[in-house]
């Protein structure tokens, strides 16, 4: 079993500091599967009142690693499954997000056997008060999943939805919601196919209604001629508002266009396109009012 | 309330009372305001009990908050403050007031207008807000209104020989009242024709005792008029109400007199000459038999 990979670039490794430091704000664990060209993240839905949802990243290896190399333990087995500390990782990576005053040159992933398997991250650092190169070494301790229990580290699919819409504004949405949680638990979303998210929250005291219009409409590929396109559609769901809440809070990334896919009464599914191959999706379960 | 109404039609909204269906026209209340920053800023300052009491007439708005009977604070907001303002009669109610600031801090940072409406008795108050920096956004908040509650009447008798009043920099009493003991239970005022005019004391548990004086001829004194000595005490958690709107403040009046009866009047900063103003009443604390 071997996993080696180095990124270059230094907008590359900021991104994925920034996917690490948003899996550290949802959980204490994350899931890391490697494949052959595709590194994937998990971060598992936590079952209390103040939980995070389910969030996934799945990064196409091509994109963020020039040099990316992965052998699995058997010859047979496509992938390696690991389990670490979210919040450690984020630590490890935390030296690429760097400003002005030193500047990184490459980090390099290595799946290692120290004492304990362990993935390594070793940063090449320039400081301004030197010209020699340092090594910032972290040794992230790493629990190897064996292929008997990979069924339950499967990586989600994402739902189909009847509608899918773009919101342009990420930071409105953000600390509208964030704001939502106080007033209601539950916060219905609304769409509509003439382009339109309602965001409405509702209690004893006071019902808020936000309104998106003119948002970009990303038809679904398939089932649509059967519906009738010509004809105005609407679906809407209701989800809890500080499960919402914790995701949009949790995001540390610059991205200021979201994806939410409606599911009439099942589920709200979020895509951010960080780039085009790589994509962070979370599921809302629907609640009942 | 258009798209309320449309989702309420589709079921999404439950709520039937927080609808209201009428014409524009039919409002009791109708203001906007371009910015809502100092607005939402000044209810902040005074959200510190649960229930508020709006009233508006032509001069402008009074929002009073209430704290077991022994605090009472005034926002007032004059017409001249809002775009547009449009009053029927002199419409009164109680609401939420953290509920209110929380509708008004919706969008975080980014600066909105706001629309406040009201048809009447037993309507909602209506917030439409819309951001400025997005054209596509818009929320409509409606919140429950109740009949108003009686507020405490306070009053200091202009008249009254034993009336003192100081006017102070907002900023300079400001940074006072910051360097106080802030373990102090109570504070003690004593506003006097001879030496030391103006005095701040905080008494505390052990027994501790800090003092700030202030002469008349100092700078941060505006206005000094007294004629005879008040002394009288306060409870420190009721002063500490006061802070936020004494932080923002460009103008602070202080008024009192033989009673006791604190009267704080804060002038808010507003960018341009527009008036805005938070009055706090404050009773004193009896005097124990020790004293």
């Amino acid at each position: 079993m071997k996993f080696y990979a180095e990124m270059l670039d230094v907008l590359y490794m900021r991104e994925f500091h920034a996917i690490a430091a948003t899996l550290a704000k949802l959980a204490k664990d994350c899931i890391m599967i490697l494949a052959q060209e595709q590194m994937h993240f998990i971060v598992n839905e936590e079952h209390c009142s103040t939980s995070s949802p389910l969030v996934w990243v799945s990064i196409a290896s091509k994109d963020y690693f020039p040099e990316f190399q992965m052998t699995p333990a058997r010859p047979e087995q496509e992938f390696i499954v690991l389990v670490m500390s979210a919040m450690h990782l984020s630590r490890a990576l935390a030296v690429l997000r760097s400003g002005s005053s030193s500047s990184v040159h490459s980090c390099k992933l290595n799946l290692k056997q120290i004492q304990f398997p362990c993935i390594s991250v070793i940063a090449s650092v320039v400081s301004p008060s030197s010209s020699e190169p340092r090594e910032v070494v972290h040794d992230v301790p790493v629990t190897v999943v064996p292929p008997s229990d990979w069924i339950s580290y499967m990586l989600p699919k994402v739902p189909n939805t009847q509608i899918v819409l773009g919101i342009p504004s990420l930071r409105l949405l953000r600390s509208l919601i964030d704001k939502l949680k106080n007033i209601s638990p539950s916060l219905i979303f609304h769409g509509s196919t003439a382009g339109e998210l309602n965001l409405v929250a509702e209690s004893d005291m006071a019902t808020i209604t936000t309104r998106f219009s003119r948002v970009l409409l990303h038809k679904p590929d398939q089932e649509q001629s059967e519906v009738g396109a010509e004809a105005e559609a609407d679906v809407s769901c209701s989800v809890d508002t500080r499960k919402a809440s914790a995701f949009f809070n949790a995001l540390q990334l610059p991205n200021e266009e979201i994806m939410i896919g409606i599911d009439s009464e099942r589920c709200i599914c979020l895509q951010l396109d960080i780039r085009s191959n790589v994509v962070l999706h979370s599921i809302l379960p629907a609640v009942c009012i | 309330m258009q798209h309320s109404k449309v989702l309420y039609e589709k079921g999404i909204i439950k709520n039937r009372k927080m609808l209201t269906q009428s014409q524009y026209e039919d409002y009791q209340m109708a203001c906007h305001l371009k910015h809502i920053k100092t607005f939402y800023s000044s209810i902040k300052a005074i959200c510190f009990s649960d229930f508020g009491t709006l009233e508006a007439n032509e001069d402008g708005i009074l929002i009073s908050v209430e704290q077991g009977k022994s605090i009472q604070a005034t926002l007032f907001i004059s017409a001249a403050f809002f775009a547009e303002f449009r009053i029927d009669g002199s419409p009164s109610f109680s609401v939420k007031i953290n509920v209110l600031a929380e509708c008004l801090s919706l969008f975080g940072l980014s600066d909105c207008s706001v629309r406040i409406l009201y048809k009447g008795e037993g309507s909602p108050l209506l917030l439409l807000l819309e951001p400025h920096d997005d054209d596509q956004v818009s929320t409509e908040c409606s919140i429950k209104t109740t009949n108003m509650e009686e507020l405490m009447e306070y009053d200091l008798d202009a008249n009254s020989s034993s009336l003192n009043t100081i006017f102070m920099r907002g900023p300079d009493l400001s940074n006072i009242f910051h360097e106080l003991d802030k373990a102090a239970d109570e504070f003690e005022l004593t506003i006097s024709p001879l030496k030391p005019h103006f005095r701040i004391t905080t008494l505390g548990v052990m027994q501790a005792e800090t003092s700030v004086e202030v002469a008349k001829s100092s700078d941060m004194v505006i206005l000094f008029n007294c004629r005879e000595t008040t002394v009288a005490r306060y409870k420190s958690q009721q002063i500490k109400l006061t802070n936020k709107a004494m932080q923002v403040a460009s103008k602070v009046a202080i008024k009192t007199d033989a009673s006791g009866l604190l009267e704080l009047h804060f002038m808010m900063n507003a960018d341009d000459q527009k008036e805005m103003y938070v009055r706090y009443f404050i009773t004193p604390l009896l005097e124990t038999e020790d004293n």
